[in-house]
């Protein structure tokens, strides 16, 4: 009986469609209701600070180079104690496509991702983020690490005083 | 010319090369530190490890000290050997400091290339690293000692290369150090080439230092404008700055080095305050309104005294492709003089000099450096090309007599003063170079009639055979400038103002002393420089300076020399306003990139004279250098 099949096939899907009325729903009601993503859900790019307080991104050109759409652009420069940092540091986020190389490319682990997705601008040149918008005040996922303290050539502290390193070395002595 | 087998492939080298050089021939990379082509062998990185698999010697040998010799079968790919070099590039790396994302050389750096070629990636030594303190030395090389791994590189080359005696190499075992015995600027005027040889960042260019990196640069093969020699340059620019000047090789003219004041000298070029925007009577203009303004004056200079009221003026620094259309400028504004000298002494003496030259007889810096006697007479080699007197220290230190006719300078090796041409042993010597400037000397008239009494048509090819000359001219293009001179009978500015008949002037890229202007009404200048003839022009029009634009220059052996474009014009972004970071604003031309290549502005004038639309400067008798390739050793103007 071809037409007791076809009820038969009707009413599944009409019970499976009832079933599912009463469910909790997977779907949350954005942008009244949010969602947090986890800790390493990729998204805005942020620039963080090390333990000492001082900027972590040396503007090496290393994100930018990884970075396959060309979004991010920069000076570097030297400061007053020898330290290399980012005279301007610009991250077009709408070019950007949170694909993370950057932040794997980072040495000094300046460069990272945050969960926070929501980026929307009304006029797109807004979506060209400055240093002064991607430098936040703190360590981000890795709290402990000091780019200066390993680099081997002094800046936060004297040279030969870093970590794994011998005091400089007596050109002028005569000990072998 | 032995035969030896490398890695399968048969290779056949000259006698005394070595293995390395022999593989080089058939591009096997073989990892190097120590050994350079220009420096020799000093067998210090032991980086270079080949296994002998047949010949004279066998086992694991270093190919840069192991002369190519007949029978030799060699590997490059044996596990043996390619487990030495990982081993030596690691003990290389214990005390190299974790600084590559803050050292300028990160990105051109050999050691970073043939660690990661050689396989290294991880650390397993836990000790220690020594470290150095570093010295000043200088404000245009940085040394950060740290990161040297005592390759000796750039002792070879200060002490023996290039004659310096205030760096070389201190203490003992695990502490050598590179370095002046105290803090000071670096006396050579070759120190900058540390920065090239360097196969790491101990020596970096501190006007470059922190500002960008390899794979950003805007880079192309130039010529250097500073002297007459053109020696190769690669000049280095990012955000519209030029960065720094990189030596670029060119076996018959500079080798592999330049000069310090070849490679620091972007000031000139990044300088904001140069003509950046065409200029009527102080007042900034567009391009098109400042070249109706020049026609116009150039049309009331002919009104009110008369044809041949305009003087048409090149320079020894105009690019060949301007200085050729300047006849047909003459041409077309019915200009009075044309001239490529200002003043006649300068005019005169160049275009003697140039006379003495002729086909084949012009010795380039390589036929100086191969030289087994040099005459220096009349001209300072040392300030007025720099370059010819680190060639001549290579003939010294090969054994050629230097001979100093007069005295008063120095020279970078022992020299012997002689009173007169006569003196000089030249009939012995199988390869003899006499160097002579024309820079407020009297040497090309000493020459001159040193050459008639010894060979009376020597202008000919009529020059003993082991005899060339070399010539130091005032400026990167002055062959050329006398070349164009003697075919279109220009005659020097100061010659031309002498009846008072010229009211009025376009300079192109011409220094014009202040009191020869004094009785001009009308200058009009083209130039990118900021002069004091540009100051005192009514018409500026700025032109490109030479890593803005494509050339030719003519160096003082007659060799033509192209030079490409290194950047677009434009005022440098750094130091462009707001303060934080430059502006967001899209434009199609950069604040100050108006400024077009002197030759087009020249035959916008032409044009605009009622002249024809000239689309290729290069043409006639230069018309066999449209197709030159600037990364040839150039073309000898000669061999026509």
């Amino acid at each position: 009986m071809r037409i007791l099949s076809d009820i038969a096939a009707i009413m599944t899907g009409m019970w499976i469609t009832w079933k599912h009325m009463f469910r909790r729903p997977v779907t949350v009601q954005y942008p009244e209701e949010k969602r947090q993503p986890y800790p390493r859900y990729r998204a805005r790019i942020v620039l963080t600070r090390d333990p000492d307080g001082g900027e972590r991104c040396v503007a090496c050109q290393l994100c930018s180079a990884a970075c396959p759409v060309d979004c991010i652009t920069m000076q570097s420069a030297e400061g007053d104690n020898g330290r290399r940092f980012a005279e301007w540091f610009r991250i077009n986020f709408s070019r950007c496509i949170f694909c993370g190389l950057c932040a794997e490319a980072c040495p000094t682990l300046a460069i990272q991702m945050t969960p926070d997705f929501e980026i929307c601008k009304r006029d797109v040149m807004d979506l060209i983020y400055e240093k002064e918008e991607l430098l936040i005040d703190g360590c981000g996922k890795s709290p402990d690490y000091n780019f200066y303290r390993h680099a081997g050539i002094g800046v936060t502290q004297p040279r030969g005083t870093g970590v794994e390193e011998m005091p400089p070395v007596d050109v002028r002595g005569l000990m072998p | 010319m032995p035969k030896l087998i490398i890695d399968d492939i048969a290779v056949e080298v000259a006698d005394g090369s070595t293995v390395l050089e022999a593989a080089q021939s058939v591009d096997i990379p073989i990892p190097h530190f120590c050994w350079h082509p220009a420096l020799g062998k000093a067998g210090a990185c032991r980086v270079c490890a080949v296994k002998m698999l047949e010949g004279p010697v066998k086992g694991i040998q270093m190919s840069c000290m192991l002369p190519a010799q007949e029978g030799m079968v060699v590997s490059t790919t044996d596990p043996e050997a390619v487990a030495m070099r990982r081993n030596v590039i690691e003990w290389l790396m214990i005390n190299h400091p974790h600084d590559c994302p803050v050292c300028d050389e990160g990105g051109e750096c050999q050691l970073q290339d043939f660690t990661i070629a050689g396989g290294h990636g991880i650390r397993r030594y836990t000790g220690k690293k020594r470290t150095h303190v570093n010295q000043y030395i200088g404000p245009d090389i940085e040394h950060e000692m740290n990161r040297c791994i005592q390759c000796y590189r750039c002792v070879r080359f200060y002490q023996e290369y290039a004659g310096g005696c205030d760096f070389g190499v201190m203490g003992s075992a695990g502490r050598v150090y590179y370095g002046r015995f105290q803090d000071g600027r670096l006396e050579s005027p070759f120190s900058g080439n540390l920065v090239d040889i360097c196969p790491t960042g101990v020596f970096t260019d501190k006007r470059a230092r922190f500002r960008a990196r390899y794979w950003d640069y805007d880079m192309a093969p130039s010529i250097c404008p500073h002297c007459s020699l053109g020696c190769n340059i690669t000049p280095v620019a990012r955000y519209r700055e030029l960065l720094k000047i990189v030596a670029r090789r060119n076996d018959p003219v500079n080798g592999w080095f330049i000069c310090d004041r070849g490679r620091f000298a972007n000031d000139e070029v990044n300088e904001r305050q140069r003509p950046r925007s065409p200029e009527v009577d102080g007042r900034e203009t567009t391009y098109d309104e400042a070249l109706e303004a020049l026609l116009l004056r150039v049309g009331e200079a002919e009104e009110l005294y008369g044809p041949g009221s305009m003087a048409i003026v090149g320079s020894s620094r105009l690019a060949l492709e301007a200085a050729a259309l300047l006849p047909q400028l003459a041409q077309s504004s019915a200009a009075g003089a044309l001239c490529y000298f200002t003043l006649q002494a300068e005019g005169d003496r160049t275009l003697a000099a140039y006379e003495l030259l002729s086909a084949g007889k012009s010795a380039s810096l390589n036929d100086v450096r191969e030289s087994d006697c040099i005459v220096i007479l009349d001209c300072d080699p040392l300030q007025d090309a720099p370059m010819m007197a680190l060639a001549l220290r290579q003939a010294w230190r090969s054994g050629a007599g230097v001979y100093l006719v007069g005295g008063g300078i120095e020279l970078p090796c022992e020299f012997t003063r002689v009173a007169t041409l006569d003196a000089v042993p030249l009939a012995e010597a199988k390869r003899s170079v006499i160097i002579y400037g024309t820079k407020g000397y009297n040497g090309v008239t000493t020459v001159a009639s040193w050459l008639t009494g010894i060979a009376p048509n020597f202008t000919k090819g009529g020059l003993p055979g082991n005899l060339k000359l070399a010539c130091l001219f005032p400026g990167p293009n002055s062959f050329a400038a006398a070349l164009l001179s003697r075919e279109h009978g220009a005659v020097s500015l100061e010659e031309a103002l002498a009846d008072g008949g010229i009211k009025g002037i376009i300079a192109v890229e011409a220094d014009i002393p202040e009191q020869l202007l004094e009785g001009v009404r009308f200058v009009a200048v083209l130039d990118w420089r900021k002069t004091a003839t540009v100051q005192a022009a009514q018409i500026v029009i700025p032109t490109t300076a030479w890593v803005e634009m494509d050339g030719t220059y003519i160096n003082n052996e007659g060799r033509s020399q192209r030079f490409k474009k290194v950047m677009n014009p434009g005022v440098p972004v750094k130091g462009e306003g707001p303060p934080l970071h430059p502006p967001h604003i899209h434009r199609s031309v950069a604040p100050g990139g108006e400024a077009r290549p002197a030759w087009q502005v020249v035959a916008g004038i032409i044009e605009g004279l009622g002249g024809e639309r000239i689309t290729e400067p290069l043409s006639g008798q230069w018309e066999y250098l449209r197709e030159l390739d600037a990364e040839s050793r150039g073309v000898m103007i000669n061999d026509l």
